[in-house]
């Protein structure tokens, strides 16, 4: 394409936008609407996924060693276990360590466990992460090889619970993101469709004189990646100051920290660069099936 | 050229438009196609420039057999034929000097040699003072002049006038067969359909008649034939 050609459909396109002031208005209000259902959508979305994925962080095998292992003994296992490529996290937790957990864990009543710090009954143990939760049986199973490890558990119950419970709600999150996408590509084509059909005349001369169908396609092609754009612009904001109105409110009080939400950086860079390649994909997608009843190709 | 070779048409709705037409058309002829409402002139005008595809045989124009020609490269055949209807077709939000120039922007023509050939042009027509007129502003008239300068303005080998005097009173319609001769004259071929039986007898030429989607006469200086 020439440059010239390419300036001419530019303009065409902003002079189209221009001259119908209120299809274009009406245009990028459908694709405006249905992107802050959308954002709103985004935001939460990205929040449950956060959660799954913290959820699935507090999957681990928790392995204890036998009384009478040595340091060296600790220190081997630990290797080895690290250089299974499953494993992403292994951490120690020494008999002390986890005598202060338990105590932390029993609140006002850990005098129960005064005194026991001479005679410390419990066992060394590690906190194994897999890279995939959901293989960490598989994890724990592999751990039978080591004769230093005397006992081991990942919770079998709860943690099957938590892997079940995130994934299914990572797939609800999906189809009804993607339902939701549809529906907005659908309604916004059809308000698109009265603003070319207002100009089909122009379409007819333009075949009729032999421009060719990309000729007559890319103003419309421009114009619809104009109103995707307008279309994302208020979306986009208010979606960002909505989320970040609530951030400040549960961040004011800690008793909510159970929530643990996801800060405004990089959420606000994702939300507002998806919001927008969505509204042009929406508003050129719009366009051409709209464009494409008169081209009759 | 433009041949066809036992040409038939039917629509999707059943109707049979063309049944069995065989013609050929010279380079720098003027035809009339006359005939009856509903007799299939319509559709003989919009299969040579291939708004239609025929059902069956052989349309040739200039040698390329039109219905063997991809929809995508149907533009370029069409830069070769110009269009002019009974309603003009102009873009009413546009001066007559841009709907010009439309057609030229349309296939791509250099900046630089639009201005100076769309002004040739309504030169042409008689409407260079007009040039910066809306349609609205113009008669039936000028607005036919100004849709004839826009079918001409990339210089094609054939035009095509489907009724060009349909909406007229007779002065101005002299003034459109007169310059339809003189882009005749120039040595674009012409073919128009028409009812105007005053204009056919007086200005002899090649008349075509189709009724009931044949062809019943084709005779040069021929008359109109028909009483309405």
């Amino acid at each position: 394409m020439k440059i010239d050609t390419l300036f001419r459909h530019t303009r065409e396109a902003f002079r189209s936008l221009t001259r119908n002031t209120w299809m274009t208005f009406a245009a990028s209000s459908a694709v405006a609407v249905t992107l802050l259902i959308f954002g709103f959508f985004l935001v939460f979305a990205f929040n449950i996924s956060y959660m799954a994925t913290e959820l699935d962080k507090q999957v681990a095998v928790r392995a204890f060693f036998q009384p009478n292992v040595t340091d060296d003994d600790i220190d081997q296992v630990i290797a080895q276990i690290k250089k299974d490529p499953a494993v992403a996290k292994v951490k120690f937790v020494s008999k002390e360590d986890g005598l202060r957990q338990m105590k932390e864990n029993w609140g006002d009543d850990e005098s129960f466990f005064r005194g026991l710090e001479k005679g410390n009954p419990l066992p060394d143990g590690l906190v194994i992460q897999a890279k995939d939760p959901q293989k960490t049986k598989a994890l724990s199973d592999s751990l039978d090889k080591y004769s230093q490890i005397s006992d081991k558990s990942y919770g079998e119950g709860v943690t099957n619970n938590i892997l079940g419970i995130s994934e299914w709600v990572r797939n609800a999150v999906f189809i009804f993101g993607l339902g939701l996408a549809i529906l907005a590509a659908f309604l916004i084509s059809n308000t698109i469709k009265l603003t070319i059909f207002a100009r089909r005349r122009e379409i007819e001369i333009m075949r009729l004189v032999g421009a060719s169908n990309w000729f007559i396609r890319w103003p419309f092609f421009i114009e619809g990646s104009i109103i995707g754009v307008l279309g994302a612009i208020i979306p986009t904001a208010v979606t960002l100051v909505s989320y970040n109105a609530v951030l400040g409110i549960l961040n004011a009080d800690g008793a909510y920290s159970l929530f643990k939400l996801l800060p405004m950086w990089p959420l606000s860079m994702y939300v507002a660069g998806i919001t927008t390649i969505l509204g042009i994909l929406i508003g050129v997608w719009g366009s051409m099936i709209s464009v494409r009843r008169f081209l009759k190709v | 050229m433009i041949e066809m070779h036992d040409v038939y048409k039917v629509y999707g709705n059943g109707v049979k438009a063309l049944n069995g037409i065989n013609v050929k058309i010279d380079q720098s002829e003027f035809v009339y196609v006359v005939g009856p409402s509903g007799a299939g002139k319509s559709t003989f005008i919009k299969l040579m420039y291939r708004e239609e595809k025929p059902t069956h045989g052989v349309i040739l124009i200039n040698g390329v057999n039109v219905k063997r020609v991809r929809n995508w490269k149907i533009p370029y055949l069409r830069r070769n034929i110009g269009v002019v209807f009974q309603d003009y077709k102009l873009l009413p939000n546009m001066t007559a000097y841009e709907n010009v120039a439309f057609a030229m922007e349309a296939v791509e023509t250099p900046h630089r040699k639009i201005r100076r050939r769309v002004q040739e042009m309504l030169e042409l027509v008689g409407l260079y003072d007009r040039m910066n007129a809306l349609p609205s502003q113009l008669s039936g008239g000028e607005q036919q002049r100004v849709s004839i300068a826009r079918a001409m303005v990339n210089n094609p080998g054939f035009l095509i006038a489907d009724e060009p005097t349909g909406n007229l009173d007779p002065e101005n319609s002299w003034d459109i067969m007169y310059l339809l001769e003189e882009i005749n004259a120039r040595g674009t071929t012409v073919v128009m359909a028409t009812h105007n039986k005053e204009i056919v007898n007086t200005m002899r030429k090649r008349v075509i008649a189709v009724e009931q989607g044949v062809i019943v006469r084709d005779e040069q200086q021929g008359e109109y034939g028909y009483e309405d």
